[in-house]
């Protein structure tokens, strides 16, 4: 009925106007507070939304030879990435990829999990893709929503030299790694990362500076433009690093090592330059690139003769006799003896209630000094380092940098051992212990362990007269070691004649370390050092002089058997090598 | 007959007209900017649709303008009945979008449960106008209850609990403006807010002292007293308890039930773009065309549900504080007509349209700035939708119809 009047409470009238203004006022209030209270927030928000930060990955640095030569490159590969917010359908858009590049989806699904890091974040799904496997996810993009693609440099080996030990290799920054790295904002999840060798050691100079682009993205993903305001910043290559290696050197003493276990290191004693560095066994670098395969590895890493170990720097040994230059030296520059005394070698020495033997059971006959070295005779050893103190002993092998590292720029080097009297006090008790171990240290057996870089150093001090450059891979201003050993000159002098009549004496263990080249002097001294785990490991090392070049090696074969017969030989390619070069660049280096 | 139609004309709270009319060019404008920058067709984006669109609406404003106000009094029942036998309609199509609201007219899909909203609004006016006196009971509350249960229901079947949800907002106002104790209404509304207010402690113990102050001051019997209080304490203890027992598949079924597309991810996702785009409008807005939430798509649904914050980001906070003004000064104009009405059904009317408005205004503005869950509801005037921009201008005739003879 229309005409029931209208009858309302002006209460009534004013609550319910209460309640409008009320209502309307919350909302009013929520927007002011959003627009202008909050607006940083979120026009920084709708920034985020808008704006995508590509990296571009900055080409590691090259490595080169000393000539030059690239021993380490780099190679476009493209990765896939995708973010994790604008894929609608994983599993789809997984198998569609898989279809693409053929690639199963389990490793692409497990990759992702492996690599997520926020929704929002581009995830790597695959690495290592073809231009042309690129090219066919290209033409279903419209089926990958959330997908792209960028380019990723690899490294490549271009040599025939693996130079495992000293090159390293790179490692993925997977998640452990991030959460350890000191400053974590350089690296990204996928990055490389130089793990072992000069590539961890030159990290930051090789690594470069990745740059960014702006781009301008929709709701999808899809890129839309460059985003003006925003400025982009380029990739920085990292920079070459310039070895001192020789790539035709290295190359020939990877060769010769090829059938044994063991270290050959070639250096200039002047400059401290290392000329070719080699510990086997050894792998071929490229298998830690690209598609590495878990057998592969696995057959790396279980390998019981271990080639992921850098001998050279981290390999302890016994010295054995190349330490008998250790005793001469201390004798001479203490005025302990007259090189023309002579002892009588007859094979076998007593001492105590113990019977030393010379390794020429027949013995040596009459002995000097220069034939003691020259023919390594233990027992003129076992007598005359009677004449010295363990400290005095133990002194000089300080003074040649033993029981320190040498400073090589690698990671991870070790100090060996020099026993000094705390240390066999400490090892054996104050009353555990006699002169009759420093006849075993005389010939460098029992407690002294030494690195195959210190006997580098060591041979270097001597062919230089303690003049010897600081050890290097990488060009430098050719610094002298800080803390030269003070010898007489004298003494120098008599160690160099007796060092060379080891390699001319026609009874000299060392003659076939020498190439005979005319004008070429040869010196050096063999080992063969007992050890408990088979065979003697054979040493030589030596240096090799010809006018104004100088050069020296280091060999030791593990097990090898006699250091004269095993490692000098060795010596011998090098210097040959070394002072006749024969160009070898077509069989060292891939062609392109 | 002209002259007196001439004479209604005139008479009509004509600002109401023009109210919407800035309203509607507000929405045209920023349709145009999703149009302009987003597609390439013009004459299929949703800003000449909404243009094409206003002709009808006009039409439908001033056809139920014309309409003698008691020829609507007098067929309302009818076309009440009407409407709900449309409302099932949409269940004998096919599913639109997965739901049943629309009713294909050739090239044209159209909503019944726009027009149901306010054709129920004025049955219950009817029936409040004719029952006037009994208003004091609680039991005169069951058949309103009733008219508006059946088609909510019916619409929340679509799935729309957005449309259910509105029809049953004027029921309230309505009752209380025809005399309804506010006792009652709170009787009516206690269970609800005791069931809600359960899932938050501090709300749930703020809810439970307001109702010993109520019923103190009401005091009813005590034992009355004490069974309203106990039992609403035992419904809301009782609520969790029951949704804890369910199983996780059963919870989501029931979320799904009130919001269809119910991906806690999405949802989200979607407000929080939307009040990314809000909040960085700032004061004056990035600029027409400049939103980069809109154009790059960020904003879902921008041209219906979200086109506020499309205002929000490109016209600023200045736009909405004049649109969230003319929506308050439109509402507040219909409540001040309901109360200077002569008669008690037209007053009754008044209120229904007005809390009907202010029900969309409120559930899409709180939306779209993320005060309260997602539920698709259009803004009226200014979102896109041809159903629903008729609709809208078919309460305003209806309001200036009622409105006519107004003390005022």
């Amino acid at each position: 009925m229309l005409k029931a009047k209208n009858l309302v409470s002006k209460l009534r009238y004013y609550i319910i106007n209460g309640v409008v203004i009320f209502l309307m006022l919350i909302l009013l209030s929520r927007f002011f507070y959003l627009q202008i209270f909050r607006y940083e927030k979120y026009i920084q928000k709708a920034e985020i939304n808008r704006i995508r930060a590509v990296t571009i990955n900055a080409p590691r640095g090259l490595i080169l030879d000393r000539n030059g030569k690239i021993l380490v490159d780099n190679y476009p590969t493209y990765i896939l990435t995708a973010i994790p917010g604008e894929m609608e359908q994983k599993e789809k858009i997984f198998n569609t990829i898989s279809q693409c590049t053929g690639i199963d989806s389990a490793i692409i699904a497990e990759n992702f999990r492996k690599y997520y890091r926020a929704k929002f974040v581009p995830t790597r799904l695959i690495k290592d893709l073809t231009f042309q496997q690129i090219s066919i996810l290209e033409e279903n993009k419209l089926d990958l929503p959330g997908v792209n693609y960028k380019q990723f440099p690899e490294r490549y080996y271009p040599s025939r030299i693996n130079g495992s030990h000293f090159l390293g290799y790179l490692k993925e920054v997977d998640k452990p790694i991030l959460e350890k790295l000191r400053d974590p904002n350089v690296y990204e999840l996928g990055d490389l990362i130089g793990w072992s060798g000069l590539e961890k050691f030159y990290e930051s100079q090789l690594r470069g500076k990745r740059g960014v682009k702006y781009l301008e993205v929709d709701a999808l993903g899809r890129e839309m433009e460059e985003v003006k305001g925003y400025k982009n910043r380029r990739s920085e290559p990292g920079a070459d690093l310039k070895l001192m290696i020789d790539a035709d050197l290295q190359f020939l003493m990877e060769d010769q090592m090829k059938d044994y276990r063991g270290i050959a290191v070639i250096s200039n004693p002047m400059t401290g330059e290392i000329l070719a560095y080699v510990s086997k066994p050894d792998y071929p670098p490229n298998i830690f690139t690209g598609k590495m395969l878990k057998d592969d590895w696995n057959e790396v890493r279980n390998d019981p003769h271990r080639p992921l170990m850098d001998r050279v720097i981290t390999g302890l040994y016994p010295p054995g006799s190349t330490f008998k230059i250790i005793t001469v030296l201390s004798l001479l520059e203490e005025n302990l003896l007259d090189p023309s005394n002579e002892v009588e070698c007859s094979g076998s020495y007593q001492f105590g209630d113990r019977i030393f033997r010379c390794w020429n059971e027949t013995g040596h006959g009459s002995v000097n000094l220069q034939v003691g070295v020259a023919q390594s005779c233990n027992i003129y050893f076992y007598k005359m380092v009677q004449r010295l103190s363990l400290v005095q002993w133990a002194d000089i092998c300080f003074d040649f940098g033993f029981g320190q590292k040498t400073g090589i720029n690698l990671p991870y080097e070790k100090t060996g051992i020099i026993p000094t009297e705390k240390y066999m006090n400490r090892k054996y008790g104050k009353w555990g212990w006699s002169r009759g171990n420093l006849l075993n240290l005389a010939l460098g057996q029992g407690d002294v362990l030494v690195t195959p870089i210190q006997m580098v150093q060591f041979i270097n001090q001597i062919a230089t007269h303690g003049n010897a450059g600081e050890l290097h891979f990488v060009k430098n201003d050719n610094t002298k070691k800080e803390n030269q050993p003070q010898l007489s000159d004298n003494t120098w002098n008599k160690i160099e004649k007796y060092l060379l009549a080891t390699v001319s004496d026609d009874r000299g263990t060392g003659r076939a370390a020498d190439p005979k080249i005319k004008g070429l002097r040869i010196g050096g001294k063999t080992g063969t050092a007992e050890n408990p785990h088979g065979d003697p490991h054979a040493w030589f090392i030596g240096f090799g002089q010809k006018e104004n070049k100088i050069v020296t090696t280091v060999i030791l074969i593990e097990n090898g058997g006699h250091g004269g017969e095993i490692a000098a030989p060795i010596a011998r390619r090098a210097y040959s090598q070394y002072f006749l070069p024969k160009t070898q660049s077509q069989m060292v280096f891939k062609t392109p | 007959m002209f002259s007196i139609s001439g004479n209604r004309f005139s008479r009509s709270p004509f600002a109401i007209i023009f109210a919407s009319m800035v309203l509607t060019s507000i929405g045209l404008f920023s349709l145009l900017s999703i149009s302009v920058h987003q597609s390439s067709d013009i004459l299929g984006s949703s800003f000449f649709k909404q243009l094409v669109f206003l002709g009808p609406s006009l039409i439908g404003l001033l056809t139920v303008i014309f309409i003698p106000k008691y020829l609507i009094h007098k067929y309302i029942f009818t076309m009440y009945f009407i409407v709900i036998g449309v409302l099932f309609l949409p269940y004998f199509g096919r599913t639109i979008a997965g739901t049943y609201r629309w009713i294909e007219l050739g090239p044209f899909g159209f909503q019944p449960s726009e027009f149901a909203k306010w054709i129920i609004v004025i049955s219950l006016a009817k029936y409040l106008s004719d029952h006037n006196l009994e208003m004091k009971n609680l039991s005169s509350f069951f058949f309103p209850l009733i008219m508006v249960v059946i088609p909510a229901v019916v619409i929340l079947k679509q799935p729309d609990l957005g449309t259910a949800l509105v029809i049953f907002t004027p029921l309230l106002p309505m009752l209380y403006w025809a005399g309804a104790r506010p006792y009652h209404i709170f009787l009516f509304l206690a269970p609800l807010l005791s069931v809600l207010t359960a899932f938050h402690t501090l709300s749930f113990s703020i809810w439970g002292v307001f109702m010993i102050i109520i019923i103190f001051f009401e005091r009813p019997k005590l034992i009355f007293g004490l069974v309203i209080y106990f039992s609403n304490l035992f419904l809301g203890l009782l609520a969790p308890m029951f949704w804890d027992s369910l199983k996780d598949y059963q919870q989501n079924r029931i979320l799904a039930f009130f919001d269809q597309k119910l991906d806690p991810l999405g949802a989200a996702y979607q407000i929080i773009q939307s009040q990314t785009a809000i909040g960085s409008g700032g004061a004056f807005g990035k600029g027409w065309g400049a939103g980069t939430q809109t154009h790059l798509k960020f904003l879902p649904v921008q041209e219906s549900d979200f086109i506020l914050s499309v205002i929000g980001e490109e016209l600023g906070f200045v736009f909405i504080l004049v649109i969230i003004l003319i929506f308050t000064w439109m509402i507040l104009k219909m409540v001040k007509l309901g109360y200077s009405s002569k008669d008690r059904f037209s007053g009754l009317v008044l209120i229904g349209i007005a809390s009907l408005f202010l029900a969309h205004v409120f559930v899409n503005t709180a939306m779209t700035v993320g005060m309260i869950p997602v539920k698709g509801l259009p803004l009226p005037f200014i979102s896109s939708g041809g159903s629903f921009l008729l609709s809208c201008f078919m309460m305003v005739g209806i309001v200036m119809n009622v409105g006519v003879d107004s003390n005022e």
